[in-house]
């Protein structure tokens, strides 16, 4: 077994590890591993071959492999080091982690880590879709790592359940390639993805989105033969008498991302159970000192600017942990009031500047973010418009928190 | 002629709805600024789309390579432009900026490639 | 002998139709097993709960109670001989109410009649020490009761049966049986002569038996739904946790077993269906297995659902029947072997049902011992249960090894190269699953199945029709990307 010594182990090399690694390195820190379980460095963005990144840092819309390739020649111009196929087995408090790579196992001892290791598809299984268990129905990642880099049309007449933004976009993708989509299928009563996307993947092809309906039961013994859909009541249960037959040989899934935090169970961190991902300091930084999470591992992001701006945060924090100058001051809890699903970081000093994101439960129209102590308010921001699916940000001084006890953000 | 839009250029999201004729806008509301105007005009008379895909790659590290339109394209185009480059295959290497197709269909737009790929060393 | 002779036809790939073939290969005798499917383990086999029994369910002096006993006392050095994973994870059967708590003296009569080891009866204070997560106020614990991988020892008894002798042939279908001085059975695949005919085709045996004559067998299918949960729950439980059997006869209630891959299914619901093979789940059934789980381990949550299938018991009974009905073994006509009926505790019974099979040959036709015959079967590397150590080594003599495919499961490119040789040549998806467990996890191939459609290509460049989750026309792709836009 090989042994190395770190000082910044980057789990992931998607968006978040490398802007996490590019940003310890212009920290001066020399010493950083990125580990990447796929034979090239850029995560799913390799197969996001559509456009829409890069808006908010590069002020131009971009493919995902476009925006990638800068983070990647900077990684190779910066010469940070990294490993392909090669994935975390365990790790530990103590910041120990075991590579699994084709030249050995490796054991890396660091003295920061930041976690970067995505998300997941929600399954057929995580929401006990009813009906055979045929071949053609997939998540809407697998279909699309296929349909765009494998060389493989899943499907010619398909079925979406969920419209979140994957989902949203691989109906177009369909459509666009010569499939026919013939329904995309929404359990709430509002897509979960962007407007845009139902503006410029669904309007634009007439597929039609039906809201407060699900996928009731999958037929066919050996591939795909049909849906059927009915509408939901309030509870989100089917109602009776409303089932309708959609004849199709494929069955796409966009419901919802997790993120995979099986490795920080394994080193101890603590979870929200709201965000599935860790709970973080303004620094991000998780329960265990020295360890940082970033990206899609903490929450869902729908921006991957976003992702880039917040493993900068974590990348800098891990950077000021080596040098030992990072300090630890972060007492006051954050919490979500009314109207808030969830709101990050967790926990803050008071004494520095923070960025805090956010998502609110239901969509809705002239509302503030209210910003409490208490019962004592901060700060109020307007919002023209409020939606789950668009994280909000926004921005606190220093001034506004001190002598603070207790955050509490709310919808009003 | 009546219709609805979201408008979708800033996250104002603004609902606007307009009445229009053939060739012009005859009243909108629920747009909070000009942009909203200019995206509903737009939308109404000369819609457009950027268009990505891929394309064929041939003795490529990948089979396909994704490719993009160097500016939007008007949208009746967009089935047909797909059509046009279903047959095409490229040689690896490739990087990201070749044009692979000049002025497609005549409509002065050049489709780019989007993503970096190698060519494949035969073992 | 002609090439499309055998002295044996066995019809049917599952665990019984596969121990059987392992049994007659230990002697010297020409054997031919024939399977409908794209794999073995394909029907009831793979779609259990993997429990071998301890015995005490059976009414004593039954076929069911006979070879449960043998076969539980037969698996181990089997599961050890063939490199099955098989654990002796003990069993509570929990009483809720007071009316219950005679059922657990009934089911532990029934056992020490039958012969099973290890039976007590316990209160409450030693159902928390065993199971803290268990409400009840009396348990029947079954130490002996134990699990195995039903896929793996379907597949090794298949695989030593070959390495033995036996021909396999899949995706091959019995369309009909001729009956004069031997029998001709006629195939998609062509036509075979054999002097003895085994009929283990499981929810098909009763329309095997009739074309040869024998209409008195019908199968009821009795479909059983299962979830199965999230491997990060598996300390919720330490061994079985199962109700006191419910008094319809359909099964023995929704239970919780672990299996050897750490995960635990939930089920099985007992409905009876029109169609054999209809193992749809039904969201009925769904929500009511979620209930009845909740109520035994409150801990869990629809959100560690990975998965949920359902499988089918061939009963011969009708539901309205009073009594449970027997296997059926036996030489129904002149060398024509029956197993009909065989249900829970089939898995378990499979080895000693094999040895009776051979026992009623053996009064017909003398066989001669195969002095070549190798009992052992080695599995190939599961890489996730190695140490360290051993991972490294592994990895120094083989990359293969050190590139992970399934990230959920940890399974190795090496272990998919192994999966895709398997001997018998089932190379789908499914087959892969069976054997090395990629696509089993929490991302269930979300993540993995394109890697593994890749190192397919590789291997053996099928055709993309012959690309499919589970044999022919489950194909995974209509063509290529561009095709369906193509000009010509």
């Amino acid at each position: 077994m090989i042994k190395k010594e770190v000082d910044i182990a980057i789990i992931g090399g998607g968006p978040t590890g490398l802007s996490a690694a590019i940003s310890a390195r212009k920290e001066g820190i020399d010493n950083i591993l990125l580990i990447e379980r796929n034979e090239n460095l850029g995560g799913i963005l390799n197969q996001c071959i559509h456009e829409g990144f890069g808006i908010e840092i590069f002020e131009e819309t971009l493919t995902g492999p476009e925006y990638m390739q800068r983070f990647i020649d900077k990684v190779e111009q910066l010469k940070i080091p990294y490993m392909l196929n090669s994935m975390v087995l365990d790790i530990n408090k103590k910041k120990e982690i075991i590579v699994c790579s084709p030249e050995d196992l490796i054991k890396v001892k660091a003295k920061a880590v930041v976690l970067a290791m995505g998300c997941r598809e929600r399954t057929r299984g995580n929401i006990c879709i009813p009906g055979t268990r045929p071949s053609g129905v997939y998540t809407a990642g697998c279909a699309q790592n296929f349909i765009n880099l494998k060389n493989y049309m899943v499907g010619k007449r398909v079925v979406v359940l969920g419209s979140g933004d994957i989902g949203l976009i691989m109906a177009r993708r369909f459509k666009l390639e010569g499939a026919e989509v013939l329904a995309v299928v929404e359990i709430l009563p509002y897509s979960s993805g962007l407007p845009r996307n139902v503006v410029q993947c669904l309007e634009d092809y007439d597929i039609p989105l039906y809201l407060k309906h699900t996928v009731v039961n999958v037929v066919g013994r050996k591939r795909v033969e049909g849906v059927i859909i009915a509408k939901v009541d309030e509870r989100w249960r089917p109602v009776k008498g409303t089932e309708k037959k959609i004849k199709c040989d494929t069955l796409l899934l966009s419901v919802g991302l997790i993120p995979e935090n099986e490795l920080s169970k394994m080193a101890g961190i603590s979870l929200d159970p709201i965000t599935n991902g860790s709970r973080v300091t303004e620094n991000l930084e998780t329960n265990i000192k020295g360890i940082f999470a970033c990206g899609n591992v903490l929450h869902v992001h729908d921006l991957v600017d976003y992702v880039t701006l917040e493993a900068e945060l974590a990348g800098k924090s891990a950077a000021a942990f080596v040098k030992g100058e990072l300090r630890n001051e972060s007492n006051i809890k954050v919490t979500a009031g009314n109207g808030i699903r969830y709101v990050l970081p967790h926990l803050i000093s008071g004494k520095n500047d923070v960025k805090f994101s956010l998502r609110v439960m239901c969509p809705d129209r002239n509302r503030k973010i209210v910003v409490k102590d208490g019962e004592k308010i901060l700060t109020k921001i307007p919002k023209m418009r409020v939606n789950p699916s668009e994280m909000i940000q926004f921005n606190l001084k220093k001034e506004y928190l001190e002598d603070v006890k207790e955050l509490r953000v709310e919808l009003e | 002629m009546k219709k609805k839009f979201v408008c979708i250029i800033c996250p104002n999201g603004c609902e606007i709805e307009v009445k229009y004729s053939e060739e012009e806008i005859e009243k909108i509301s629920g747009n909070l600024c000009e942009k909203g105007l200019d995206y509903v005009k737009k939308e109404l008379f000369s819609p457009e789309r950027g268009l990505t895909s891929s394309v064929n790659l041939k003795n490529g590290l990948l089979p396909l390579v994704s490719v993009k339109t160097s500016k939007p394209i008007p949208k009746e185009k967009i089935f047909a432009l797909m059509d046009e480059i279903a047959d095409i295959e490229i040689e690896a290497p490739v990087k990201i900026g070749d044009i692979i197709v000049k002025d497609i269909l005549g409509t002065g737009v050049d489709i780019i490639v989007t993503k970096n790929v190698d060519k494949r060393i035969h073992s | 002998m002609k090439r499309n002779s055998f002295d044996f036809i066995i019809i049917g790939g599952g665990v019984v139709g596969c121990a059987i073939a392992r049994e007659l290969s230990k002697y010297r005798v020409k054997t031919i097993l024939l399977e409908k499917e794209s794999d073995v383990a394909m029907g009831i086999s793979g779609r259990n709960s993997g429990v071998v029994h301890a015995g005490f369910y059976m009414k004593p002096g039954s076929l069911k109670a006979e070879t449960n006993i043998l076969g539980h006392r037969m698996m181990p050095k089997i599961c050890h001989e063939l490199d099955v994973p098989y654990q002796e994870i003990g069993k509570l059967v929990v009483a809720k109410n007071e009316r219950e708590i005679e059922h657990l003296y009934e089911l532990k009569n029934n056992g020490d009649k039958n012969g099973t080891q290890g039976l007590r009866i316990i209160d409450r204070e030693e159902i928390k020490k065993l199971e803290p997560e268990v409400e009840g106020i009396k348990a029947l614990y079954s130490s002996t009761s134990a699990i195995l991988d039903p896929f793996i020892l379907n597949v090794a008894l298949s695989e030593n049966a070959l390495q033995n002798g036996v021909r396999i042939l899949l995706n091959t279908e019995v369309l009909s049986i001729k009956e004069n001085s031997s029998f001709l059975v006629k195939t998609n695949k062509g036509e075979f002569r054999s002097e003895f005919v085994v009929n283990s085709a499981g929810l098909f045996s009763d329309k095997i038996a009739e074309m040869v004559g024998i209409d008195k067998y019908k199968i009821y299918p009795c479909r059983g739904e299962y979830h199965i949960l999230d491997k990060n729950k598996r300390d919720i439980i330490r061994g079985m946790v199962y109700p006191v059997p419910p008094k319809e006869l359909g099964g023995l209630g929704v239970h919780l077993t672990p299996t050897t891959d750490d995960n635990i299914f939930i089920g099985p619901s007992a409905e009876y269906i029109e169609e054999v093979d209809d193992t749809a789940n039904t969201e009925q059934v769904m929500e009511k297995l979620y209930a009845e789980a909740k109520e035994l381990l409150p801990k869990i949550s629809k959100k560690d659902f990975i998965r949920s299938f359902a499988g089918v018991r061939p009963k011969l009974i009708k539901p309205t029947a009073k009594e449970p009905r027997d296997f059926v073994i036996e030489e129904s006509i002149d060398s024509f072997i029956n197993l009909i009926g065989i249900e829970s505790p089939g898995l378990t019974s499979a080895p000693a049902i094999a040895e009776k099979v051979v026992e009623i040959i053996k009064k017909k036709k003398k066989l001669k011992n195969n002095r070549k015959f190798n009992p052992k079967r080695k599995a190939p590397v599961r890489f996730s249960k190695l140490s360290n150590q051993e991972k490294s080594e592994l990895i120094k003599k083989n990359p293969n090894y050190g590139h992970i495919v399934c990230r959920c499961e940890t399974v190795t490119r090496q272990e998919i190269i192994d999966a895709l040789r398997n001997p018998l040549g089932s190379r789908n998806i499914y087959s892969v699953r069976k054997r090395c467990k990629a696509t089993c996890g929490r991302c269930q191939g979300g993540f993995c199945t394109p890697k593994i459609v890749e190192i397919m290509e590789e291997l053996h460049h099928p055709s993309i029709d012959d690309l499919t989750l589970k044999g022919n026309n489950s194909r995974l792709f209509i063509g290529r990307t561009k095709d369906l836009r193509k000009n010509d």
